[in-house]
């Protein structure tokens, strides 16, 4: 074939099924040498599946790897490492307390007994030199920025010797001017002949450092282009699609009084990031707000700030005009604030107490559960009963652990206890995610109901469609600021793709 | 190859089976031990349930030592719950006697005895419930590992005995021995069999204790806290749960518990402050607490049958000249097969084949 | 100088080392198991089964350092049974440990009863390094001890460049700070947390048979006398350092040396604080070694007690 001699990888057909989903459907991706090529798609689009079977993390179940023109099976990790792939994950594999030395030279066969640290400080430092960034091979690692430690894991692949590298979403963690450096490495790293698969949602960084574009979605792929052939509206509707949607049955909102008023708020993530970055959002009573955009720019975070859980370093938030800036969960529980967090088994579930123990979590203190010292588990138990149902959960034996449950009812118990304490503002983050068909439709109809009867919704999710079906305003939020709110009967798609991945600030009164 | 695949619901007669497949197992190990000595474990387990229960002056003795086991294992019990490691429960325990000893050798003569015992057992419990905060308070605060900092009270505890037992607290007409003045009768916690029994009112504290904590954890919403935080600490701290205050009052519980069993011990039974004053119980307890699945009232029936097992263990060494040691070999070898056998009520275990090409 | 303070400061020293050796080698064994990620808490029991054992080889072969290696295999194989447990059912390893404690109590106790107070006939016995040991001062509290001292040196040494100058050090750090990262990189970690504490408990008995075998060749129950339980202490002392476990070891066994030379003059009380001083200290050391891993992010390893299950990933 035509320029197959150049071809470094190519994954033809590829096929990865889970229960319930197919992650990658007969995909087909080819990279040539001295490229980077980016992996374009929101979240489950399945590009983090098709570069794990690159990994060898996954094998697939149909479609075949050729690498150089020869056919390879990669059933390990340590596969894919022989045949000269290594991989940058989101979340580093690095041990705080080791030195940068100590991290690389980790399991590695080839280093012999005796660990020769000047030896190794010596190929780290050539290596860093050749794509012209600074390490000090003896920092360990928490001394390090989470720039400097992305390059040790960089560096990490180097060494044995990869001649394709993949990187998942490496500027999730990064700083503009952290990123600034990185594609500086990944262009010196091209021009050595590297092979780069780069995977991301963000556009502008996309279209300023690869030469090809592969856009997946929905498992499938969409096509692949070069950089220099297409525009950023034109990615944008490749990476959202216009798939005719349907939207749910529902009257028309009547928004109230302002519910939630975020003004200017700025937050930290755990790792010291900038989270939050002024960001301003208004929901009003009887309307549901989405919040669209791809996960980690900083959608957790606001949820966390409004309920409570993060402290808020800047801005204020108020509830039913009252200010609540930094007030503690139980106050804001008070003023009618519930969550129904992404992380199930985290924050909002107790994994080994029963149903009922989990059902009371928000009402314990209360008549008639608590007269103030004791609990009535009776009461406790025709409480949670009425919320089973209500809502119609599947709990298979009374006393067994909350954790038996299956996901679509675990959300459902969640909720329903959220829902039962008629709150006047409601968020829910990604509250679909990992839920069979049924039960995503009975969430979606949960919060309209809440919607219809007054309570002010907030809706943050991964899933746009969802957000197109249910809500009645769509702001989309990107690296901590909201781009824009739109009305949903006046989405443009494609406007919405470009704001997800930080193409243009548009707003929409 | 062996693989673990969680399981989504444990059957009840697999949470049933475990414990009592641990009791059999443990008594064939210990069996195995005996045979290796050319001891009959026919004989021996006959002999240790005789001595348990032979006769009501042993069955009173087997209930001297349930008695302290009950009051730590129920405390510990609500304080494993919490995930708060507790095995400092000796240390608890000599605090507790030092305390409440305290009164007894050196507190006004003429007290009334309900008064002068009132507070004897009211400072004991302080006592316990101090030498449990220290390192509940350095766990809340700082992330200070439990286990390790109870460890070492316990030490720290025994040699605040020992300083006193050959200091100033020992009785100048002991002839040099580390022994304090006899505690005098209104310092005596009465018994409630007539002798040779030693069986003393130790019991009913015990029993209600037991209820007590069994309410607490079923019934309060401490208990409930409680268990939120040792399950989810985030969860709690999203209910809006005041964690610190929790932890140290659930130690402190705990720590008192036992620092009541060392005074109550000490002063009904022993009727003397001594160096060795049966300050172990504060292991077995752990045993006893961990053997029960942390259940106050299952504590109860394990405290009994752990010391139906070290009476009779003292029975059949001076009758049958069969080493104590014994005792400590089963005891171990059950816990083994318990803490083996958990795996088994979260994981399925099944047999994997390599993935075929 | 009063020469006779001064010789009994020398026999109190060389006597430190002769005890802190008892103590060393199960630290040392301890340090590197929890390196690796397994809190055990038996190593009173080990050290006992090890003392017991090896007394028992000792008097059938007539061979004191058979009979030590007899009592570091019987050791060893208790100790596996925590490794099992405690790594592949992902029990709870404070209670295990506790478990194996009172079962090597009790194993010894049971089995140790007929061979009380029966005195081995052959012991380990000191052989002075030629030439070191006529240094003045050191050579006779350093360089005039038996094999078992000399090994201990060898051991801290060895396991000190182990820890921090190998390939092997580093990979064993690893799973004990991030078991994860390390799985990723493709060490085995089950197999790592095996070895570390199948060879920790074989220390541990080497320093229970050190006791029957050389310095006290007899058998008591209990001889040990708790000093497992000091050594899970002494490595929180000693950070998790093979260096600073010799310098612990040394200076509890001093402590210990001087308490000897006190009983002999008549003063309990002094004896009593004395004995409480290491714990007291150790107490504090973990107070600030806890404070100093969210400073210096090194301290208590990340991954202690906590079992590892590749599919939680």
């Amino acid at each position: 074939m035509d320029g197959q001699e150049q071809l470094m990888l190519v994954m033809n057909d590829i096929t990865k099924r889970f229960p319930g989903i197919v992650a990658n459907d007969h995909v087909s991706f080819s990279l040539r040498k001295g490229e980077i090529h980016t992996l374009l798609g929101e979240n489950g689009a399945g590009k983090s599946t098709l570069m794990n079977v690159l990994d060898g993390i996954y094998y697939p179940d149909e479609g075949e790897i050729f690498i150089e023109g020869k056919r390879v099976d990669l059933r390990s990790p340590l596969d894919s490492m022989k045949h000269g792939i290594g991989m940058i994950h989101q979340h580093f594999m690095l041990v705080d307390s080791l030195s940068v030395i100590e991290n690389v030279v980790l399991g590695l066969e080839s280093q012999g007994f005796f660990l020769d640290r000047k030896a190794v400080a010596r190929q780290i430092e050539a290596i860093a030199t050749k794509y012209n960034f600074r390490v000090d091979p003896y920092a360990k690692i928490w001394q390090l920025s989470v720039g400097e430690q992305q390059r040790v894991e960089i560096i990490k692949t180097l060494i044995k010797g990869a001649r394709i590298l993949i990187l998942d979403e490496p500027t999730a963690v990064l700083t503009p001017q952290e990123s600034d450096e990185l594609f500086g490495i990944l262009r010196e790293m091209k021009a050595e002949g590297k092979s780069i698969v780069f995977i991301s949602h963000k556009l502008n960084e996309v279209m300023a450092v690869s030469d090809r574009i592969t856009v997946l979605r929905k498992g499938r792929l969409v096509g692949t282009v070069d950089t220099a052939a297409i525009t950023e509206r034109e990615l944008a509707k490749m990476m959202v699609g216009r798939d005719v949607l349907f939207r749910l049955e529902r009257k028309e909102a009547e928004p109230g009084r302002e519910i939630l008023n975020v003004t200017d708020a700025q937050a930290y993530s755990d790792r010291g990031l900038v989270a939050l970055n002024k960001l301003s959002i208004t929901v009003h009573a009887g309307e549901i707000m989405g919040v669209a955009g791809v996960a980690g720019n900083g959608q957790v975070e606001l949820a966390e700030c409004i309920t409570g859980l993060r402290h808020l370093a800047g801005g204020h938030i108020s509830v039913d005009g009252v200010d609540v800036t930094n007030a503690s969960p139980c106050t804001l529980a008070a003023a009618g604030v519930n969550y129904i967090p992404a992380d199930r088994l985290g924050v909002g579930l107790v994994p080994n107490l029963s149903t009922v123990e989990n059902a009371m979590l928000r009402k314990y203190r209360q008549n008639p559960v608590s007269n103030g010292t004791f609990i009535n588990y009776g009461a406790a138990c025709t409480y949670a009963d009425g919320l089973i149902e209500k809502y119609d959960i599947a709990v298979p034996l009374p006393n067994a652990p909350v954790k038996v449950l299956s996901g679509g009812n675990m959300q459902k118990l969640l909720l329903a206890r959220e829902i039962g304490e008629n709150p006047r503002l409601l968020i829910a983050e990604h509250p679909t995610r990992g839920l069979d068909v049924g039960a995503t439709e009975f969430v979606r109809r949960a919060l309209l109901e809440q919607r219809d009867s007054g309570v002010g919704v907030l809706l943050i999710s991964e899933d746009l469609d969802e957000i197109l079906m249910v809500a009645d305003q769509v702001a989309v939020m990107y690296e901590g600021r909201i781009m824009g709110v739109v009305d949903v009967h006046d989405v443009d798609v494609a406007q919405i793709g470009l704001m997800m991945a930080g193409a243009t600030t548009a707003v929409k009164s | 190859m062996l693989r673990f695949e969680k399981r989504d619901k444990t059957p009840v007669q697999l949470r049933l089976m475990v414990p009592v497949a641990s009791v059999l197992l443990g008594m064939l190990v210990g069996s195995i031990v005996m045979l290796f000595a050319h001891v009959n474990p026919l004989r021996v387990y006959g002999a240790i349930v005789s001595g348990a229960f032979g006769s009501a002056y042993r069955f009173s003795e087997t209930l001297v030592i349930a008695v302290p086991l009950i009051l730590i294992s129920v405390g510990l019990t609500l304080a494993y719950r919490m995930k708060f490691l507790n095995i400092g429960a000796k240390g608890q325990y000599i605090i507790g006697a030092i305390f409440g000893s305290y009164l007894a050798l050196f507190g006004p003569a003429t007290m009334s005895r309900p008064l002068l015992l009132t507070l004897m057992m009211v400072l004991g419990t302080l006592g316990g419930a101090l030498w449990a905060v220290i390192p509940a308070l350095l766990k809340v605060y700082w992330n200070v590992n439990e286990v390790i900092a109870t460890l070492l009270l316990n030490y720290i505890a025994s040699y605040i005995l020992w300083y006193f037992m050959y200091g100033t607290w020992r009785d100048p007409g002991s002839h040099g021995f580390p022994l304090s003045k006899n505690f005098a009768l209104n310092a005596q916690l009465p018994r409630i069999l007539p002798p040779p029994s030693r069986l003393h009112i130790g019991l009913y504290f015990a029993l209600v204790a037991a209820v007590i904590v069994w309410i607490i954890i079923r019934k309060t919403r401490f208990g409930y806290e409680a268990r939120v935080i040792g399950e989810n600490e985030r969860a709690a701290r999203y209910a809006g749960i005041n964690v610190v205050k929790t932890v140290i009052i659930a130690a402190a519980i705990s720590g008192g518990l036992a620092g009541l069993a060392g005074i109550a011990h000490t002063s009904a039974v022993l009727r003397i402050l001594q160096l060795e004053i049966n300050s172990d119980y504060g292991y077995t307890a752990i045993i006893a607490a961990w053997l029960a699945g942390l259940d106050p009232l299952v504590a109860v029936v394990v405290s009994v049958l752990l010391a139906a097992l070290e009476a009779g263990g003292y029975q059949i060494q001076i009758v049958m000249r069969v080493p104590f040691g014994i005792v400590g070999v089963i005891e171990s070898s059950i816990l083994f097969c318990l803490l083996a056998g958990e795996i088994f009520t979260h994981y399925r275990i099944t047999l994997a084949r390599r993935i075929a090409a | 100088m009063n020469p006779t303070f001064g010789s009994i400061l020398i026999k109190v020293l060389a006597g430190a080392i002769q005890s802190g050796t008892i103590l060393l080698l199960p630290t040392l064994g301890e340090v590197l198991t929890e390196r690796s990620g397994v809190l055990n808490l038996g190593l009173e029991g080990l050290m006992l089964i090890g003392a017991f054992f090896g007394f028992l080889g000792a008097m059938k072969t007539g061979n004191p350092y058979i009979g030590l290696l007899i009592g570091m295999a019987a050791a060893a194989g208790a100790a596996a049974i925590h490794a099992f447990i405690s790594v592949t059912l992902r029990g709870n390893q404070t209670v295990t440990g506790l478990a194996l404690a009172i079962f090597g109590m009790g194993l010894t106790s049971f089995y140790g009863d007929r061979w009380v107070s029966q005195r081995l006939t052959v012991a380990i016995k000191p052989m002075a390094i030629p030439g070191l040991s006529r240094i003045p001062v050191l050579g006779p509290i350093l360089f005039s001890q038996d094999l078992i001292v000399y090994m201990g040196y060898v051991l801290v040494a060895v396991f000190w460049f182990l820890l921090f100058k190998t390939k092997i050090g580093v990979n064993l750090r690893a799973v004990g700070e991030n078991a994860k990262a390390a799985d990723a990189m493709g060490i085995n970690v089950v197999g790592t947390r095996y070895f570390w504490t199948i060879l920790g408990g074989a220390l541990a008995g080497a320093g229970g048979a050190y006791i029957t075998c050389g310095i006290h060749p007899y058998w008591l129950n209990g001889i040990t006398s708790g000093r497992g339980w000091i050594a899970v202490a002494l490595v929180v002392f000693a950070m998790w350092n093979p260096v600073n476990a010799f310098l612990g070891s040394f200076l509890f066994g001093s402590i210990e040396a001087l308490q000897l030379q006190l009983q002999a003059g008549g003063t309990y009380i002094n004896s009593a604080l004395l004995s409480m001083l290491p714990y007291l200290t150790t107490f504090v050391v973990i107070i600030v070694a806890t404070l100093i891993v969210r400073v210096r992010h090194v301290g208590t390893p990340k991954e202690l007690g906590v079992p590892y299950a590749r599919e939680d990933r």
